[in-house]
């Protein structure tokens, strides 16, 4: 707590300094300063989802450099607490972000419970906030399950009744069932063991996994919960599933709620060639090193947003970022989307100044072109933001872990209304 | 003659209260153990037997770092709260000292006995080294001070421990080889128990054997029992308390450098903050079998994980650790001290 308050102070110094610097040494022509803040989880088990996504939005504000005259600045906040996302650290982040005058959006966060924390705080700033990865149905649509499985609501989390987040990852209604089609057509399983940790993510893929899996016609067993807030003995759990006749498992929870231990502790219990399937959470590095001896190419992950690979026009922005990062660690499935997300914000932000006849637009300018978003190209995808804050063209991957990498097998494009 | 009516009121409302207390705790167990006996009767033997493997496994995991924790309390009447970060500590050292020793992740087959038989008996002692400084570090200035004092030195001795395991490894899941062998031994009939299991809970039973025969038979025993029971007579007798005191923390983590392995071991998985939790568990199974008292802990233990595996194999997983708690709850309000009691001669 001593330690967080001294970095919290630390980032304010820095915060104070540059601000002093950027008007003092003049800014060469430049208008002013426009920051562009993060909060992902880069630090622990978290880090290897957060930071390659950070990386992402990083590389989209240095590669705009400047927009209608502003310099663009990155300003990036962890949001895990020994390494663990944290939805109370993120709540903090986010109230540093909002006394900062200069930021006017944010890229984030990673999990769905911490934005659940921060839009009501961007809510009510107001500021505009984009999430690459969340992918909680409820944090934008209003479904009648909401308040009892995800404690909260489209209208709990906006105290001014208007819309300030957006988001450009399909939601769990469709990743959840996406593996599910893809468990039962493609990979032939007829009875699945599910378990979920307890989490509003994870509960949420995985009973939109069972639901779906269930009309298929497959039968879903040992359907149960763990409480993740220390690492659970699965043992027993896993004999369960194997007794129930389970020919895979899949698991509602992220690495960072110890989402393939289970495959480790299955050794033995589960033969080496049975299915682990679960969501974006689990389709990391951390999960390889958690599955131990039993980490190999029957195990699946779903991630909600597209391949940018897939995407002809994307190849000269994804080499360049490699080139940045030649450390394969630092390209995550969320990378892209990190860069789409901070080139979407740049694009409104463009087009907040233009409204506001060449000045520096105000949040709430920015939060209203942002909801104007039409057709953007990024690299992931071509992007519509609809009134709820969704892309009206939602898609998403299935990866499979083969020759020691995530290899994308399926890319799905999902219709909405 | 109005007193005495007065008196064998109270007596009789006390007593009815009481019995119909006992009535309800009857009750409750019986319906629990109904439930539970048509749902292993549904499941099958085998089943069974296989849960029950998994419970005993987990269950001689606690019983090891419950011992540390009792043995302490029993000599000093201090709750050692460091005690599962020393237990972790365990785990991150053997990691640690492997290649030293020649193991490696790829290692198996019968080679491998005599390095991990080096393997515990290096760990023990760098476990126990640390225990000792601890007490040396933190407790012993404190021995006269408020009870309160130790106890926060304690939950400050495992945060730090926590910090230098965190600092060292990070905050990850560390990957730990997996020497045991995965089959299934069959016990006749059909029914069959993991050999994995079988491995953690011979080994558990063999070492609290051996903590049992030591603290019966040996000079040090007996002086740690005597100590336990009053410590300025014991002084008066010439025993050394400051060096009791050490060897009961150089045993209890000795103990628990040896479960910190088996768990490694067992799980293929550890981090720097597991060892809290199941300090937590382990602390619940000392107090269970009655805080003080040895053969306690260890009984405690083993019902604790026999409860996690009958609750996770049979029942709804994400009630595990509620139910764990309140059977806790539900034994204290009976025999607040704990299954068999924490003043045996021996403690």
């Amino acid at each position: 707590m001593v330690r967080a308050r001294g970095l919290v102070v630390l980032t304010v110094a820095t915060l104070v300094a540059f601000a002093c610097g950027g008007t003092t040494g003049g800014g060469g022509g430049s208008k002013g300063e426009i920051d562009i803040a993060s909060d992902l989880p880069t630090s622990g088990a978290d880090a290897s989802s957060g930071l390659p996504t950070q990386y992402g939005a990083a590389f989209a504000v240095e590669q705009a450099g400047s927009v209608k005259g502003f310099t663009l600045k990155f300003v990036p906040f962890d949001d895990a607490v020994n390494g663990k996302h944290d939805p109370t650290k993120g709540a903090q982040n986010v109230q540093q972000i909002i006394s900062n005058s200069k930021v006017l959006g944010m890229v984030g966060a990673f999990n769905s419970g911490v934005s659940a924390a921060e839009i009501p705080l961007t809510n009510q700033a107001p500021l505009a906030q984009i999430s690459p990865s969340n992918t909680n149905e409820c944090l934008t649509i209003a479904l009648d399950y909401c308040q009892k499985y995800a404690g909260y609501t489209v209208t709990s989390l906006r105290p001014t009744g208007k819309n300030n987040y957006f988001r450009i990852a399909s939601n769990d209604t469709f990743q959840g069932p996406a593996m599910a089609d893809f468990a039962y057509d493609t990979l032939g399983l007829k009875t699945v063991a599910v378990w979920d940790d307890q989490e509003p993510f994870g509960l949420g893929v995985a009973n939109n996994f069972a639901k779906e899996f269930q009309k298929k016609g497959g039968t879903v067993v040992a359907r149960q919960g763990f409480d993740t807030s220390s690492k659970p003995d699965f043992h027993s759990w896993l004999n369960r599933a194997k007794a129930a006749g389970a020919q895979g498992i899949y698991a509602g929870a992220t690495s960072a709620s110890y989402g393939c231990i289970p495959r480790a502790q299955s050794q033995g219990i589960l033969p080496a060639d049975s299915y682990y399937l679960g969501p974006d959470g689990i389709g990391d590095g951390q999960c390889i090193k958690d599955s131990g001896a039993m980490a190999n190419d029957k195990m699946y992950a779903s991630q909600g947003v597209a391949d940018a690979n897939a995407n002809p026009t994307a190849k000269a922005t994804i080499d360049k970022y490699k080139a940045e990062h030649p450390n394969p660690q630092d390209t995550g499935a969320y990378t892209f989307a990190g860069y789409d997300c901070a080139a979407i914000l740049i694009d409104a932000i463009g087009r907040a100044i233009d409204a506001n006849g060449g000045n520096m637009p105000t949040r709430q300018q920015v939060i209203d072109q942002m909801a104007k978003t039409s057709n953007f190209q990024g690299l992931t995808g071509t992007y519509t933001l609809n009134a709820a804050g969704d892309p009206t063209t939602p898609a998403l991957q299935i990866q499979q872990y083969k020759s020691s990498a995530w290899t994308t097998v399926k890319n799905i494009a999902v219709s909405t209304s | 003659m109005a007193e005495a009516v007065q008196r064998l009121r109270g007596t009789f409302l006390t007593l009815s209260f009481n019995s119909g207390l006992n009535a309800v705790g009857i009750l409750v167990v019986g319906v629990a153990l109904f439930a539970t006996a048509q749902r292993v009767f549904e499941g099958g033997g085998t089943y069974f037997f296989q849960t029950l493997g998994y419970g005993l496994a987990q269950g001689a995991i606690f019983a090891l770092v419950a011992l540390g924790y009792t043995m302490v309390y029993g000599i000093i009447e201090l709750i050692n709260f460091a005690h599962g970060d020393v237990f972790t500590l365990g785990a991150f050292f053997s990691l640690a000292i492997m290649p030293l020793l020649g193991l490696s992740s790829s290692s198996s087959g019968p080679g491998i006995i005599l390095p991990l038989l080096g393997l515990f008996v290096l760990t023990m002692l760098f476990c126990a080294l640390v225990n000792i400084t601890i007490e040396r570090v933190a407790y012993r200035p404190l021995r006269h001070a408020p009870r309160l004092a130790p106890l926060i030195t304690a939950i400050g001795m495992s945060a730090l421990l926590e910090g230098v395991m965190t600092v060292w490894r990070g905050p990850y899941n560390l990957s730990y080889p997996d020497f045991l062998p995965e089959n299934q031994i069959s016990l006749g009939g059909g029914v069959t128990i993991a050999a994995k299991a079988v491995f953690v809970i011979v080994l558990a039973v063999i070492l609290m054997v051996v903590l049992t025969l030591f603290i019966n038979r040996s000079k040090l025993g007996k002086a740690m029992r005597a100590t336990a029971q009053d410590r300025d007579a014991a002084q008066l007798m010439g025993i050394n308390i400051n060096r009791t005191i050490a060897a009961t923390f150089f045993i209890g983590a000795a103990l628990a450098g040896a479960g910190g392995i088996i768990y490694g071991l067992y799980y293929n998985s550890v981090q720097a903050f597991d060892g809290f939790q199941y300090g937590l568990y382990a602390f619940t199974a000392a107090v269970f079998g009655g805080i003080g008292n040895i053969p306690g802990a260890a009984i405690g233990g083993f019902v604790i994980g026999i409860v996690f595996a009958l609750s996770d194999g049979y029942f709804v997983t994400k009630w595990t650790i509620p139910l764990i708690f309140g059977i806790l709850i539900f034994v204290l309000v009976f025999r607040p001290t704990g299954l068999l009691g924490m003043r045996v001669p021996e403690k």
